[in-house]
């Protein structure tokens, strides 16, 4: 056997390995076997590909269309969708998860880059800063929200953010008992769960913008705030359109919270969404096949989003 | 190492791996019918959790003795929770399969169960060869798992709901605990004066959460003699002067008199917490629910008595009744069925033993002497037996439950869909409970035109 | 203010050396480390010390801020009550589990599609990537449904770990980190072992394996947090009190026991992962931003 690719030659930009199964001028014999080691080491991931993400999307699809009763499983057609269109909760829901989507948006998306960017300029204590942002990331949620729920958001003025607020002489407010502070109370558990890691994506961007730029700017008489958006904000672009979006389909799916900080629905339903929605019809409900056709639904409503998403933001460049 | 050897032993690899993952999934399919020695095995959940010491304790000897009497059966428990029947679990149960031989369930999923296809017909098998008492057993509980003259269940408990109060607290508030309430606004005056304890104490309580709140407004709904859907099931029925009176109360009790404590969105076992730790004055429910505060939430029984439900202006005009039952698993032998009824007869329907076995509750402190579980009709041999055996072995004054029995309240069952209902009435319950500026018309309309169309898209 | 080491930034670093900058610099250090401190570490300060408290002084208003008459019993009752060795065990299990079925499976994968690369490869790898694009929730009923009743197979995973170890597997992050850092393993090095007679499998074992250490420490610390931080997915598959998880398990119980002793429990149960946080925060980091950045 010999070796007769140079590394580098085969196709522009990719190398050939010695193993690789691609073009190559070997026997068809050969070729076959290179076939089935690469498939042999492959097999494994595949078939849990297959059985719990490529097999259960067909299934989620299929399933919104019957209806199990009985025991038995009938073609409903587009009952199941039209039940669930029907159903004022569905876009109670909606309407929920869409402010809950926003006000993250705000708050989880601008708060972390104005930290990144500060803790940026900081020459010392650098590691500490970043240990304390990212710890509370480590937490299980649920010990999270336990402690939003029980000790934070307690409605009396023993509660930890109602005793502050007092001391500070401001209003106090009963948190998720008060159907509009339910949503803003549950945006700042999230956030203060999951900021630490924007917080450290984004500063491993900033550290990659060329001092040069920032020095250029400096001479041309621009301030900190021209820098920031002629410079940083040019410079980190990309990673700010992927992190919006994907922040963006993360809050869609918001659960565990209403489910923890709300018991559920929260205070006059202003705290169910969609996620929960699926949770009480497959869960609840005995409606298996709603809760499916509410996934397809979420699902083309993530994918449209995207799809908008990528068209508009792949224009301005 | 040579290329064929090598790609042996990648397979070889990957089969161990796959092969591994199969026969350990594969383990669990059959472990329960297997009859070894002529033996009839039968698995049964809602075994009592470790918490729960002596009522675990009761169990296993139950089960001990059930096979000293019967060497022909094994019977094998399972523990599903301190709930044994938590809506995802139990859904999980169902829809995977994994629902035990003889499995706990409520009078209101059968419907479920039967959509999982799991349930069997048990109709030939239930009588009195098998359970003694059968012909005891109120004919109304038997009805409830029928459906097309084929019996699913077998009942084991049924309950109504009334005034649960605190003793200790009505006369900490100077109110007279052998005098409670009777109507509702009686309880707004009560529950005034045991707030006014101070110490985060609520005179009254009531859930918005989880499901549970949609489900004592049908309760409070049916005192004022109302119904959640109209005679045919078809439309929602609690957007008239009856509902608006059951938010008005509650509205008026939170927001007028600040009585009903601030923490609100309670669901089951955040509200039996708190009444265990002495904090809360009155709330309706079943009988048993003293039952759990004592042996789940560490509570004291004496300090529980029960009323009937109040009505706006006199006794009420209906509680909401329920109870639960064990369903038998599609494809059991009959062997199996008649080891699994012979069970539940020692366990759950006979006088003196099991779950009626006084004598031995008394001294473990759990209550003795409540009402309930009344399920055996009136004046039938279990019945008066039952009654004997508990009233001599009572530990709790007998006397804090005669009020609720001594007046027997209509009862009403749960209405069809009774969990989708619920979910949307809480936001009904929450409102009126978490937001002082509550628009009680607004808040029965908006749940009327969810509770229509989700009726109308059910068909 | 010693090291100068890093590349200029927003500020240039003469100018916060110099009197007012410096100042205003040393002002707003101050200023963040007590506000962050207060922020992230507060909350976590509070729970710990909640935990300790009496059922009365929790309700006390104002809070106190040391527990007046600590309460370790509360964590004691935790642990009893709420069976946390247990709940930690089925956790730590379920946790291991993962982590061997992922670096086992996805490197091997990873290895595959990257330097084997065999027909159809990377049509698969694009069938892998593009189950990012699909939301978890999307898929939990169906593929729920399918746990329950596996296709072909008719086997029920309900309460067995495999329940979470194998859908775990399906994971186009981790075969997406592993196959880039493989790709750029230099060719050369393999093209030695290859006129040496070494295999694929032992190509990988003693050549790409040990250069990989970095990526392997990370795709492990991700694959045990993702399994010490989930939640409806245990809670839906563990539906036995015997095998849950201890968040599940918390939740669980969190209706029936006093609130103080579930902050407790929630203590205790976030110990081990900020255990591994601190041990392997620079991994953690470093994998944070390989894996997001330069894709």
């Amino acid at each position: 056997m010999a070796i007769t690719t140079v590394p580098g030659t085969t196709r522009p930009g990719r190398s050939a390995t010695p193993y690789a199964a691609g073009p190559r001028r070997t026997s068809l014999g050969r070729k076959v076997r290179d076939n089935l080691t690469g498939h042999a080491f492959l097999i494994g991931a595949v078939l849990c590909f297959a059985v719990f993400s490529w097999y259960p999307m067909i299934r989620g699809v299929v399933m919104s269309f019957q209806r199990t009763r009985r025991g038995e499983t009938t073609w409903v057609g587009w009952d199941n969708y039209a039940r669930i269109l029907d159903d004022p909760s569905f876009w109670t829901a909606w309407k929920n998860t869409l402010y809950f989507t926003a006000l993250a948006l705000v708050l989880g998306y601008a708060v972390p880059f104005f930290v990144a960017i500060l803790l940026n300029e900081f020459r010392h204590a650098k590691g500490y800063l970043r240990i304390l942002v990212y710890l509370p990331v480590m937490l299980p949620p649920a010990s999270a929200l336990f402690l939003f729920k029980y000790y934070a958001y307690d409605p009396s003025e023993a509660g930890l953010f109602n005793a502050v607020l007092a001391a500070l002489h401001l209003p106090t407010s009963e948190w998720m008992q008060s159907p509009g502070m339910t949503m803003p109370a549950m945006v700042l558990a999230s956030t203060w769960m999951n900021m630490g890691s924007a917080v450290l994506i984004y500063l491993a961007a900033l550290q990659n913008i060329p001092g040069e730029l920032y020095e250029a700017a400096e001479l041309d008489g621009a301030g900190i705030w021209r820098r920031i958006v002629n410079v940083t904000i040019p410079q980190t672009r990309l990673i700010l359109l992927l992190l919006a979006m994907l922040q963006i389909v993360a809050t869609m799916q918001l659960f565990i919270e209403p489910l923890i900080l709300a018991n559920g629905a929260g205070a006059e339903d202003s705290a169910t969404s969609v996620a929960y929605l699926i949770y009480q019809h497959g869960f609840f409900q005995n409606d298996l096949n709603g809760a499916a056709a509410l996934g397809v639904i979420m699902l083309v409503v993530l994918a449209g989003f995207s799809a908008v998403y990528a068209r508009l933001t792949s224009k301005q460049d | 190492m040579s290329v064929p050897q090598y790609r042996k032993t990648a397979a070889l690899a990957l089969v161990a791996g796959l092969g591994l993952s199969l026969t350990a999934c594969s383990t669990k399919s059959d472990d329960a019918t297997s009859d070894a020695g002529g033996k009839v095995t039968i698995t049964v959940d809602c075994q009592p959790v470790g918490s729960q010491k002596d009522l675990l304790q009761n169990w296993n000897d139950d089960v001990a003795e059930f096979q000293r009497q019967n060497p022909n059966i094994v019977v094998k428990s399972v523990s599903v929770g301190e709930q044994c029947n938590n809506p995802p679990d139990f859904t999980a149960r169902l829809a995977g399969g994994t629902v035990t031989d003889l499995f706990y369930g409520y009078m209101t999923d059968l419907q479920q169960v039967l959509d999982s296809g799991q349930a069997m017909d048990i109709t030939e098998f239930a009588n009195k060869e098998t359970i003694p008492t059968w012909d005891s057993v109120d004919p109304a509980l038997k009805e409830v798992f029928t459906e097309d003259g084929k019996l699913y269940a077998v009942p084991t408990k049924n309950y109504s709901m009334g005034l649960l109060y605190n003793k200790t607290l009505f006369q900490q508030a100077g109110l007279d605990p052998n005098n409670p309430p009777k109507t509702w606004p009686e309880v707004r005056e009560a529950a005034k004066k045991i707030s006014a304890l101070g110490n985060g104490i609520a005179g009254y309580a009531e859930y918005s959460a989880g499901n549970t709140g949609g489900w004592h407004f049908t309760a409070l709904l049916y005192s004022q003699g109302g119904q959640v859907l109209t005679e045919d099931g078809k439309k929602a029925d609690f957007n008239n002067a009856m509902g608006r009176q059951v938010l008005q109360n509650l509205k008026d009790m939170r927001y007028g008199d600040n009585s009903m404590g601030s923490r609100q969105l309670l669901q089951w076992a955040d509200l039996l917490t708190n009444a265990a730790a002495g904090k809360v004055g009155m709330f309706i429910g079943a009988p048993d629910a003293t039952t759990a505060i004592v042996t789940q939430f560490q509570g004291k029984y004496q300090d529980w008595a029960m009323a009937p439900m109040p009505g706006q202006d006199g006794p009420a005009k209906g509680t909401l009744g329920g109870g639960e039952g064990y369903f038998f698993k599609k494809g059991l032998s009959k062997e199996q069925v008649e080891a699994g009824l012979k069970w539940l007869a020692y366990e759950k329907l006979t006088p003196g033993k099991g779950q009626f076995d006084y004598v031995r509750a008394k001294p473990q402190n759990q209550p003795v002497g409540l009402p309930q579980p009344t399920l055996f009709s009136v004046g039938s041999d279990a019945q008066k037996q039952e009654v004997e055996l508990r009233k001599a072995n009572a530990n709790l004054p007998v006397e804090n439950f005669t009020a609720f029995e001594a007046t027997p309240v209509p009862i009403k069952g749960e209405p069809r869909n009774a969990q989708a209902i619920y979910a949307v009435l809480d936001a009904a319950m929450s409102g009126v409970l978490t937001n002082p500026n509550a628009n009680i018309d607004e808040l029965l309309k908006t749940a009327e035109g969810k509770v229509n169309q989700l009726l109308a898209a059910e068909g | 203010m010693a090291h100068d080491s890093g590349t200029r930034t927003l500020i240039s670093h003469a100018q916060l050396r110099r009197g007012r900058g410096k100042v205003v610099y040393w002002t707003l250090l101050t200023v963040v480390v007590v506000v962050f401190t207060l922020v992230f570490l507060g909350p976590l300060y509070w729970m710990v010390t909640g935990a300790l408290k009496s059922g009365q002084e929790i309700a006390q208003t104002p809070p106190s801020l040391f527990p007046r008459d600590p309460q370790p019993q509360n964590y004691v009752d935790a642990w009893n009550n709420l069976d946390l060795a247990k709940l930690l065990f089925n956790t730590f299990y379920y946790a291991a589990g993962a982590l061997f079925f992922q670096l086992v499976l996805d490197t091997a994968a990873a290895y595959s599609l990257s330097k084997l690369r065999p027909v159809f490869g990377n049509a698969i790898l694009g069938l892998m990537l593009a189950t990012l694009m699909i939301p978890a929730m999307v898929l939990i009923v169906p593929q729920y449904v399918t746990v329950i009743d596996l296709p072909i197979l008719h086997l029920n995973l309900l309460d067995s770990p495999f329940a979470i170890w194998l859908p775990l597997v399906a994971n186009a992050f981790n075969i997406f980190l592993l196959k880039r850092f493989f790709d750029s393993i230099p060719e050369d090095l393999m093209a030695a072992a290859v006129v040496d007679g070494a295999t694929p499998l032992r190509t990988l074992w003693s050549i790409i394996l040990p250069m990989s250490r970095p990526i392997l420490g990370v795709v492990s610390i991700f694959a045990v947090t993702a399994v010490w931080k989930d939640f409806l997915w245990p809670k839906l598959v563990m539906p036995s009190p015997e095998t849950r998880t201890v968040s599940v398990g918390i939740y669980a119980f969190s209706g029936g026991t006093p609130m103080n002793v579930v902050v407790a429990a929630s203590v205790i149960a976030a110990i081990p992962t900020v255990v591994i946080f601190l041990l392997f925060q620079r991994n953690i980091m470093s994998g944070l931003t390989t894996g997001s950045l330069k894709g």
